[in-house]
């Protein structure tokens, strides 16, 4: 189970579908590209999505996360490239997939006049999987789970920023899904919402359904994601498990020592990028230099009394900074 | 294929339907090719015509009039430019009945052949006017009937004329003989020409064309659009004037009421005649100013007669002065002093008319 | 409850569409639930009302037309009713319907929703129309029935009509003639319907589709008024909709009935087969 990153997918053939036998996929996107006008908004992505994972996409504003979604989704026509869902091709055959695909894209949308229920009534009444019968006990156990029972019966008009993700969040969840996709789903939660949202994901995953979420938010991404795809200035920058990414990353060393100020010194002097540690124990953190044994003995050397030396995994926030710095 | 490319053609395919369709609704199906019928010689079709008994119809007559009258207020929107049309019943023994639209109202002429009622449904009147014997019902001497405006046009123009069958044509979807009038060389008239559409089985006039010097469109056209031969419901021959209608009764008049004359009226008490053929002029004077008398004044109004006033560019000369009127096929003088010369004829020949 | 979040693999291959009943029943419960669709059939309901009063109280200087024949005459109040409201409020409302449908939709984002469903496109195109044709009928509707209640109670003149032509019709053959005038205006306002679904699945914004339609219907109405320009006559929509005086003429011409019917159907054709082009490819 692993998504490859860009550089892999460039030479693999563009298989049609997931053939017998490889990794099967819950979505993918092979050469994506989107261009409006003279603004290329998505270029060249190659993106596998493992059934089963949770991926987490990332970028800053702009970098093309929404748009990737629209055309995964057949929302959107590609310029060029190839889409496919639950192994079927976007748009071409997008109606034997979307059935089984739950989506909140680009903020809820719900009529104002409608209370909470008749907007997901409404939206149930489309539900391919849906048996009639069956409408008003999905959408009240849709309800529940977003935690809106009690405001289901008021008009949507009168709903705060919170509630309205909620209620989007509902839509996604009427029928049991193979697939949930939610594009900035914790917008506008207060922090229980987000809890919420974070149980949501792992009540999925843990069903076996496959999430892509994408955000902003680093620590939400790192909390619930076993896979990441970043994205700047939209083309796809990494891809692949969270772990295994965060692994490979330079996180530098960290030395815990009580003289603080003569390591940094020392350090310096020997051409080595070196800061304090924010942590509670006092260290320093060497981020860029001469290797981890050589650090080592150029402290004890100097007389700096070494407690410990540990090699730190990067937080995805500093991957994430290291991935997008400098290529825009 | 895909579906949505299959979708997609059959978006393109209706939506081109949906326009061929809206160009076959508006561009009425042009004539078919001329239908092939026994050669006739100019007299014979000129001598059915005139005896032709076509029996009971009933049908539609379009007029589609281009004379270049403004719309005049007081006179029947007929005689502006544009296209009107009248439904016609016809059964036998002076039966008839025309109902003539106007936007949303209604002029109705029936004649049970002894009676005609007239309704107008804007001022829900129905005048009931007794016919005396030989004078003739709506059906008959109506100038929204080609048929009538046709055999009038025979018995005037004949004698100065120039008569030529002109191939063949079909009208109201009926094979019919072209009949051609041209005006000998000898007569002063702007028109170039009138042309009669004979049908061929029943020797009926379908359609009468009147072509004015100078121009290829038709200045006048008057025709049936449908047309159908047979039996009529009695019923459509007699008039109960409703409930809530002003009813006045007509004693038998000198002129006509709401029935029309022909396309060549007789001259009424006061005018004269001023030649013959194609060059003749009517003379005649207005009782008060503002009377009607141009020539084309087909109909009567009952709410007075059209102000003319407005009308024309001053014209003098020793016959007095006055505002001369013309339109593509005729010319009106309306003296100061309340004369009218009116004919289908250059200036010149109304004011020596009005000369004499 | 987790377990019940995973799609359990059925014997039977998955239904791809909702049944068609469904969406529309869905379709027209959001159109009537809509509290616009609301007023304008309050109004709509207050039209044949409002004229009857005006001739009552005009009582005997009643002009010519169809207002004039109203007088004394109750069972022609919906004919004029709905050819009055046929030149302005009709359209307004069969246009704000459709404005509604599909740019009104994209607006508040649940266009989105339906496609995703999915509800194919071509399918959304067929409810939608459903939608307006509903909206267009049930204004009739109203029309009609507030109408001949009206004209009976206010107006009076019994169950029959005195024609245009002067001849009485029964009660019967009177209604018969409404029901003619009504199935009559709900053509024309499909054809006004089509075209604003077309124009509505061109943008996001109901004002436009508003705007265009209505501003398209008064440029129709000068056109038609210009004598220079009668030769555009048949093509234009709005060149028949004084047509429905025919009905009170007797013996009945249904030519222009006919044909303008024809026409709307043709301005259908154009409007939906436009509409389901442009669904194929649009973004939402």
């Amino acid at each position: 189970m692993s998504l490859s990153s860009p550089a892999d997918l460039g030479t693999a053939p563009a298989a049609t579908s997931s053939a017998a036998g490889a990794v099967s996929l819950a979505a993918r996107a092979v050469g994506l590209r989107k261009v409006y006008g003279r603004t290329v908004a998505v270029e060249g992505i190659d993106l596998d999505v493992p059934t089963g994972s949770v991926l987490g996409m990332l970028g800053p504003n702009g970098s093309g996360k929404t748009t990737l979604i629209r055309m995964l989704l057949g929302l959107t026509r590609p310029s060029a490239g190839t889409a496919e869902l639950l192994g079927s091709a976007v748009p071409e055959a997008a109606a034997s997939a979307l059935p089984h695909v739950g989506a909140l894209v680009e903020g809820p949308g719900f009529h104002p006049f409608l209370s909470g229920r008749e907007n997901l009534r409404r939206a149930a009444a489309a539900e391919p999987l849906l048996a009639s019968a069956a409408i008003p006990g999905a959408v009240g156990s849709a309800l529940e789970r977003v935690g809106l029972t009690h405001a289901a019966d008021r008009r949507f008009r009168g709903y705060s920023l919170g509630m309205k993700q909620r209620l989007g969040l509902a839509g996604a969840l009427l029928v049991p899904r193979k697939l949930v996709v939610l594009d900035e789903p914790t917008n506008g939660l207060d922090p229980s919402g987000t809890r919420d949202v974070r149980r949501i994901i792992g009540e999925l995953h843990a069903g076996g359904a496959t999430v892509i979420v994408s955000s902003h938010l680093l620590a939400e991404v790192e909390a619930t994601c076993t896979h990441v795809a970043v994205l700047q200035s939209g083309s796809l920058v990494a891809a692949g498990e969270l772990r295994s990414l965060l692994d490979a990353g330079t996180g530098g060393l960290v030395v815990a020592t009580p003289d603080v100020d003569l390591a940094l010194t020392t350090l310096r002097d020997a051409g080595a990028t070196a800061f304090r540690d924010a942590g509670d124990e006092p260290a320093v953190v060497v981020s860029d230099g001469p290797e981890a044994p050589e650090i080592v003995a150029l402290l004890v050397r100097a007389g700096v009394a070494v407690h410990e030396a540990r090699r730190r995994r990067p937080r995805l926030e500093e991957l994430f900074a290291q991935l997008t710095e400098g290529s825009s | 294929m895909t579906a949505g490319r299959t979708w997609s053609r059959i978006g393109v395919g209706a939506a081109l339907v949906g326009a061929v369709g809206l160009g076959l609704v508006a561009i009425p199906a042009g004539a078919g090719a001329a239908p092939v019928l026994p050669p006739v010689s100019a007299q014979d079709l000129v001598s059915s015509v005139l005896t032709a008994k076509p029996g009971p119809f009933n049908g539609t007559v379009e007029l589609d009039n281009a004379l270049g009258l403004p719309a005049i207020p007081g006179a029947p929107a007929q005689l502006a430019n544009g296209k009107s049309t009248a439904r016609v019943w016809s059964g036998d023994d002076g039966k008839g009945r025309l109902s003539i639209p106007s936007g949303a109202d209604e002029q109705t002429l029936v004649s049970d052949g002894s009676t005609v009622w007239a309704y107008d449904s804007a001022d829900r009147t129905a005048t009931k006017h007794t016919l005396v014997p030989g004078e003739r019902g709506p059906g008959q001497r109506s100038a929204t009937d080609p048929a009538a405006a046709a055999a009038a046009a025979l018995q005037t123009l004949g004698k100065t004329s120039t008569i030529t069958v002109d191939g063949t044509a079909e009208v109201a979807g009926r094979p019919a003989y072209a009949l051609v009038l041209a005006p000998n060389p000898s007569e002063r008239t702007l028109l170039r020409e009138v042309r009669i559409a004979v049908d061929a089985e029943k020797r009926v006039p379908l359609q009468l064309t009147v072509l004015a010097n100078g121009s290829t469109d038709p200045a006048v056209q008057i025709g049936f659009t449908d047309l159908t031969f047979g039996p009529q419901d009695p019923s459509l021959f007699t008039f109960t004037p409703p409930a809530g209608t002003t009813v006045k009764d007509e004693p038998a008049p000198a002129g006509t009421p709401e029935g029309t004359p022909g396309a060549h009226p007789g001259p009424p008490a006061g005018t004269t005649v001023v030649g013959d053929g194609w060059d003749t002029v009517v003379v005649g004077t207005m009782p008060k100013p503002g009377a009607q008398a141009a020539p084309d004044q087909r109909r009567r109004d009952e709410g007075g007669a059209p102000d003319l006033s407005s009308l024309g560019t001053p014209v003098s000369g020793s016959w007095g002065s006055g505002r001369l009127i013309t339109t593509a096929v005729a010319t009106a003088i309306v003296t100061d002093d309340g004369r009218v010369a009116a004919g289908a004829v250059p200036e010149q020949v109304l004011t020596e008319a009005l000369a004499k | 409850m987790t377990a019940s979040l995973v799609e359990q693999d059925t014997a039977r291959p998955t239904r791809t569409a909702a049944p068609l009943g469904r969406l529309l029943a869905a379709e027209v419960r959001w159109v009537l639930r809509r509290p616009r669709t609301l007023v304008m059939l309050g109004l709509f309901a207050l039209i044949p009302i409002v004229i009857a009063i005006g001739i009552v109280i005009a009582d005997r200087q009643m002009g010519g037309g169809l207002i004039g024949a109203v007088a004394g005459n109750g069972l022609v109040l919906p004919i004029a009713a709905l050819t009055l409201s046929l030149t302005l409020l009709l359209p307004l409302a069969v246009t704000m319907s459709a404005a509604d449908a599909i740019a009104g939709e994209a607006a508040h984002g649940t266009l989105r929703g339906l496609l995703l469903a999915p509800v194919g496109r071509l399918r959304l195109v067929g409810v939608k129309a459903f939608g307006v044709l509903v909206v267009a009928f049930l204004a009739v509707l109203v029309i009609s029935v507030v109408g001949v209640v009206a004209g009976s109670l206010i107006v009076g003149g019994g169950g029959d009509v005195v024609t245009l032509s002067g001849t009485t019709l029964g009660m019967g053959e009177a209604l018969g003639r409404v029901a003619l005038v009504a199935v009559w205006v709900v053509g024309q306002l499909a054809a006004v319907g089509a075209v604003a679904l077309a124009i509505s699945s061109l943008t996001e914004h109901p004002l436009v589709v508003l705007a265009s339609v209505l501003g398209g219907l008064i440029v129709f109405g000068v056109l038609g008024a210009i004598p220079a320009l009668d030769w555009l006559q048949p093509w234009l929509l709005t060149s028949g909709w004084a047509g429905a005086a025919d009905a009170l003429r007797d013996p009945l011409p249904l030519g222009g009935l006919g044909e303008s019917t024809l026409r709307a159907l043709c301005y259908v054709a154009i409007g939906l087969g436009f509409t389901a082009i442009r669904m194929q490819r649009r973004d939402a």
